[in-house]
């Protein structure tokens, strides 16, 4: 007899253990616990959503974000659920540290026993928590955060998937710091000088190397005049600010995102940063909107994928145009890309276990999603997604300038100067490290 | 030029450092007793501050009131002081050391939640104050008016504290309870009114603290943490319970930030514990301490 | 029968009741639980060590995260660099050896001092840790912390936590927490022990009588330190993950709740705490998002009311009833 993943760990954690079995391991028992196949359990499919509910990356980033996985699991559930089952969506808060999410997850798949987690918008907290998937055996969905090493070996080409369970249903920061470098390549062929305000964690590290190896391959006389490192959810950035005014960098590089990424704009906009250099906002684009008519006009924004709620022009591609209405009414601002992830992950699940469930009849087990997750494509509102080998999503990336119009109370990407890198062009093949993909250019 | 501006910098920093650990110090000077929950009381006074500045922002009120406004945060932290002091502090002023530093953490911790339930869990952004004033353009370099106003401020603060203290009644029987809490004892003062005193006093400057960075920065859960370490740190560095020691120690935090991210970007706030760390080598008791252990 | 007979002829007997019953543990205790309850084994013996100043030399450390960071750390550190040693018979000495360097270090500093002092000694001390280890993002990982993998135990490896945990690590476990345990009783009650406590009880007096005061101090903030570094190394592998928080003053704030709950006038005071502790967060925060304030509030009732803790205040009823009893048979 098969035993699946989630059996053998029940045993394991059940397992009679014997003074002489002790440091034999786990003595398998005989197996109790048998899925049978046929039947779809009437009980509600329960979905853990993890997402900054407080704290300063909730308002303009979590909470879009949960916003969305409630909008859709009411949608999904009005519309029947995932083959029949209704969906029990479990919100919960990402605050509170890498260490507190670790319990929270082990507590989600241990306790409550939830059939999927699908959250995190810290690159710091997917690292953490992802390796949990394989070592408790329940499905893990990273949403948001980017982080390339979270899938990535320590040298190429590396092994996929490296969790059998783990995945990410968006792309790579490699995606968004690739596209900022070909930006600045072609609208500003001429600068000298960039420096980086960044978060001091794996995104924020891991964004700079991939954007600062990128610049070296396509402009190589661009230097280097500073690098900082304020930690994440720094309310003060006016020392960091002045600093780099003194550096006197022709373009800055952030990855700030949420509330950081608000303060510092705001913090800069009142020591006149703008007035002397151009940011790229690698994921910039949920920022616009937060701040409104102050956020100042061409800054690089990127759209960590090709997420903008004007992208694909709305007449064009009616999913897009339809999701930008729901979420509008029901929330009263336009979804920004934490909104379009949630999508992706959401649904990516939906699709996985639909097509894991019509090949064996049942509901499948958590092995038989992940098998039917891996080399997915599902169509999205914003375009198509696929979901690789190595268990990380591939998208397009959109990339722009911000500019004022009359029709919104906040800069918008200026239609002029739109730039969409192709998928092949922005994220690296299977089994390749980014970085050594950048440098084999 | 820039170095004028980093050195500002510094200043509006140590300015706020300053309003907290004067009153940290206050109260350890007086009373002996460590807050923990101090960080609270500044977030207690960012929050209402924050809050009074949105509410205000429906109404076509003067600009000048929601300078004024920002005052209500220290009245509240300074109450909400007083009422820490007689229901929760008072009790223990007999008893070990690690019940009052302990009544403080579980105060910290009751607080965070009281905030929470009060002010929700999401950010205030309450930037009125700081936009009204503008900016102004120092030889070249854009600096925000509001950062000097703190600076002035904290001043201002601390010349009103030094009269209150040596010309003041109250001030002096302070000082002298700092001193020799036996011999103020025995020459009749009323010790405990003056440690309620001295507490509400302490309190209501962190609470002016919290109040003035509110405008400058969101207003968030936590917010209390950070100010309290760099406190910590002054205080530490500066000679416990000494208000000399609060007033350069945060002159050398906040130029030391400054620089530090300036000139050693890599280690940012670590340079402060490792400076703190060294003088706690060379000179265990601060710079100015004057009490002994 | 008298009760007070009972209880010290068969002192033996409830150590035996208490031994079968930790043994027994996995079976009774859901994965989870079980898991709660291996990290609340790694907090009794940080409770030890940490009482061993408290209670015995009457030292208030706030900074005793720093040591549970030294042993932890140093488990993540091999697991990163010298996967080859990653075997938990390597990690626990060197975790000892780090958490004693780093105790010996600033209770170098600290042991100058005492009451207030020392408290603020200790914790700026830990946040100097904790700085460090936030900030050299290359070595340590930064904010992100450092993933642990699941060790083998004299050379058996395991591919699934669960699979570690649930049996094998749990026994190991109780066989450091027995040794942590009888080390420390044969401590306090040795001529070593009964000299802090002369310390504690009165310096002067202790110098009079010839004690170094100071080293005695040193000596036992090392041991206590080193108790913390063990307690550090074994939760890392019940969590899986360790960040620079456990070197925040916040945690040793924790530290000192938990042998304050559990009662620091009684020698297994902390260790009561540790699981009190353990499991009362666990369900304040299953119960609501305000779990902070019931923690605080439980604390405050604490100081206020309780001041020797439950242990204490078990005592304190089981005396009444005791007294009770007695005037009432003659």
């Amino acid at each position: 007899m098969e035993k699946t993943r989630r059996d053998f760990i029940k045993i394991a954690g059940g397992a009679a253990i014997g003074a002489g079995t002790l440091l034999s391991g786990c003595r398998e028992e005989e197996e109790k616990v048998v899925e049978k196949r046929g039947e779809i359990p009437k009980e509600p499919v329960k979905i853990a959503a993890v997402s900054f509910l407080t704290g300063v990356a909730a308002a303009p980033f979590g909470i879009p974000g949960n916003n969305t996985f409630e909008m859709l699991s009411e949608k999904i559930n009005a519309d029947g659920g995932i083959m029949g089952r209704k969906i029990e969506l479990l919100s919960k808060d990402e605050a509170g540290g890498v260490d507190a999410q670790v319990k929270l997850a082990r507590k989600l798949i241990l306790d409550d026993k939830v059939d999927v987690i699908l959250g995190y918008i810290s690159s710091a907290d997917c690292k953490a928590v992802l390796p949990l998937s394989d070592e408790l055996g329940d499905l893990i969905v990273a949403y948001d955060c980017g982080t390339q090493e979270l899938m990535e070996g320590s040298h190429s080409p590396f092994p996929v998937p490296k969790y059998e369970l783990g995945f990410r249903t968006a792309a790579t920061l490699g995606l968004d710091n690739i596209g900022l470098a070909l930006m600045i390549k072609k609208y500003f062929p001429d600068i000298k000088r960039i420096a980086g305000i960044n978060p001091d964690y794996a995104w924020g590290r891991d964004s700079w190397s991939i954007f600062e190896e990128s610049m070296k391959k396509l402009m190589p006389q661009v230097e280097v005049v500073g690098t900082w490192w304020p930690p994440l959810f720094t309310t003060d950035y006016t020392a960091h600010i002045s600093a780099l005014i003194g550096a006197a960098p022709d373009i800055v590089h952030t990855a700030f995102w949420g509330g950081d990424a608000v303060t510092f704009t705001k913090q800069a906009l009142g020591l006149g940063l703008f007035d002397k250099m151009t940011v790229a906002y690698s994921r910039g684009e949920p920022i616009p909107q937060e701040i409104g008519k102050d956020f100042p006009e061409n800054q690089i924004i990127g759209c960590a994928g090709p997420h903008y709620f004007l992208y694909p022009p709305q007449d064009k591609w009616p999913l897009n145009k339809q999701f930008v209405d729901e979420y509008q009414k029901k929330y009263g601002k336009y979804p920004t890309y934490p909104c379009y992830h949630a999508y992706q992950a959401i649904y990516s699940y939906k699709a996985a276990v639909e097509k894991a469930g019509s090949l064996t009849g049942g509901w499948p087990t958590v092995d038989e999603v992940a098998d039917a997750m891996t080399g997915l494509a599902i169509q999205t509102p914003s375009g198509n997604i696929t979901i690789r080998a190595d268990h990380n999503a591939i998208e397009d990336g959109l990339f722009g300038f911000t500019k004022l119009t009359s029709k919104y109370p906040f800069p918008i990407l200026d239609p002029e100067r739109i730039e969409v890198f192709p998928t092949f062009v922005v994220n690296p093949p299977v089994g390749i490290r980014t970085v050594d993909w950048i440098n084999s250019w | 030029m820039e170095w004028f501006i980093y050195i500002l910098n510094g200043l509006y920093y140590a300015s706020t450092i300053f309003l907290i650990s004067l009153g940290l110090n206050i109260i350890l000077g007086v009373m002996g007793i460590l807050n923990l929950a101090h960080g609270s009381l500044y977030a207690i006074g960012a929050f209402t501050a924050a809050w009074l500045i949105t509410s205000l922002a429906g109404w076509n009120s003067p600009d000048v009131l929601s300078f004024i406004i920002l005052l209500g945060g220290a009245i509240l932290a300074g109450f909400v002081g007083l009422l820490l002091e007689r229901t929760l502090i008072s009790p223990l002023y007999n008893r070990a050391l690690e019940y009052q530093l302990l009544i403080t953490f579980g105060a910290l911790l009751l607080f965070e939640d009281l905030i929470k339930i009060v002010w929700g869990g999401e950010a205030y952004y309450a930037s009125k104050p700081f936009d009204i004033l503008g900016k102004v353009d120092l030889s070249g370099n854009i600096y925000p008016i509001y950062f000097l106003l703190v600076i002035v401020i904290a001043i201002v603060v601390k010349l009103l504290t030094w009269l209150f203290l040596a010309r003041t009644r109250v001030g002096i029987m302070l000082r002298a309870m700092s001193l020799d809490i036996e011999m103020a004892t025995a020459l009749g003062l009323q010790i405990n009114r003056l440690r309620t005193w001295a507490f509400v006093l302490g309190a209501a400057l962190a609470g002016l603290a919290g109040a003035l960075v509110a405008p400058t920065t969101p207003v968030l859960l936590g917010f209390g943490m950070e100010p309290l370490i760099l406190a910590f740190v002054v205080v530490v560095i500066g000679g416990l319970g000494s208000l000399k020691g609060a007033f350069i120690g945060s002159l050398i935090v906040g130029e030391i930030r400054s620089f530090g991210i300036v000139i050693f970007p890599e280690i940012e706030l670590a340079i402060l514990y490792l400076i703190a760390a060294i003088i706690l080598v060379i000179k265990p008791e601060g710079l100015f301490g004057r009490i002994k252990s | 029968m008298n009760l007070k007979r009972f209880i010290f002829n068969k002192r033996s007997l409830i150590y035996l009741v208490v031994l079968i019953f930790l043994l027994i543990i996995p079976f009774i205790l859901s994965p989870f639980n079980l898991i709660l309850f291996e990290s609340a084994i790694t907090f009794a013996i940080v409770g030890l060590g940490f009482n061993l100043l408290l209670r015995y030399t009457g030292l208030l450390s706030f900074g005793h995260g720093a040591y549970f960071a030294a042993g932890a750390y140093a488990v993540a550190m091999v697991g990163r660099y010298v996967p080859s040693i990653y075997s938990i018979e390597f990690l626990i000495p060197i975790a000892i050896i780090a958490s004693l360097v780093l105790s010996a270090i600033f209770g170098f500093i600290c042991v100058r001092h005492t009451k207030i002092f020392f408290a603020i000694l200790t914790l700026a001390l830990s946040m100097l840790l904790f700085a460090l280890l936030f900030k050299f993002y290359s070595v340590t990982g930064g904010s992100d912390g450092l993933y642990i993998p699941t060790p083998s135990i004299f050379g058996v490896t395991f591919k699934r936590r669960p699979e570690f945990l649930s049996g094998p690590y749990y026994y190991f476990l109780l066989v450091i927490f027995i040794i942590c345990y009888m080390v420390m009783k044969v401590i306090v009650s040795s001529p070593f022990g009964k000299a802090l406590q002369a310390i504690r009880d009165n310096e002067t007096r202790a110098e009079l009588i010839g004690i170094r005061v100071k080293r005695y101090r040193f000596y036992a903030f090392i041991i206590s330190g080193t108790f913390a570094g063990i307690g550090g190394s074994l939760w890392t592998f019940v969590n899986g993950h360790v960040t620079p928080d456990v070197s925040h003053w916040f945690f040793s704030g924790e530290i000192v709740y938990m042998t304050l709950l559990g009662g620091f006038f009684i020698f297994e005071g902390p260790i009561i705490g540790a699981f009190v502790f353990t499991f009362l967060k666990l369900y304040a925060m299953g119960f609501t998002e305000y779990w902070m304030g019931i923690i605080g509030v439980t604390l405050i009732l604490l100081v206020l009311l309780l001041p020797t803790g439950l242990a204490g205040g078990v005592v304190t009823i089981f005396n009444k009833l005791k007294t009770r009893k007695v005037l009432g048979g003659t």
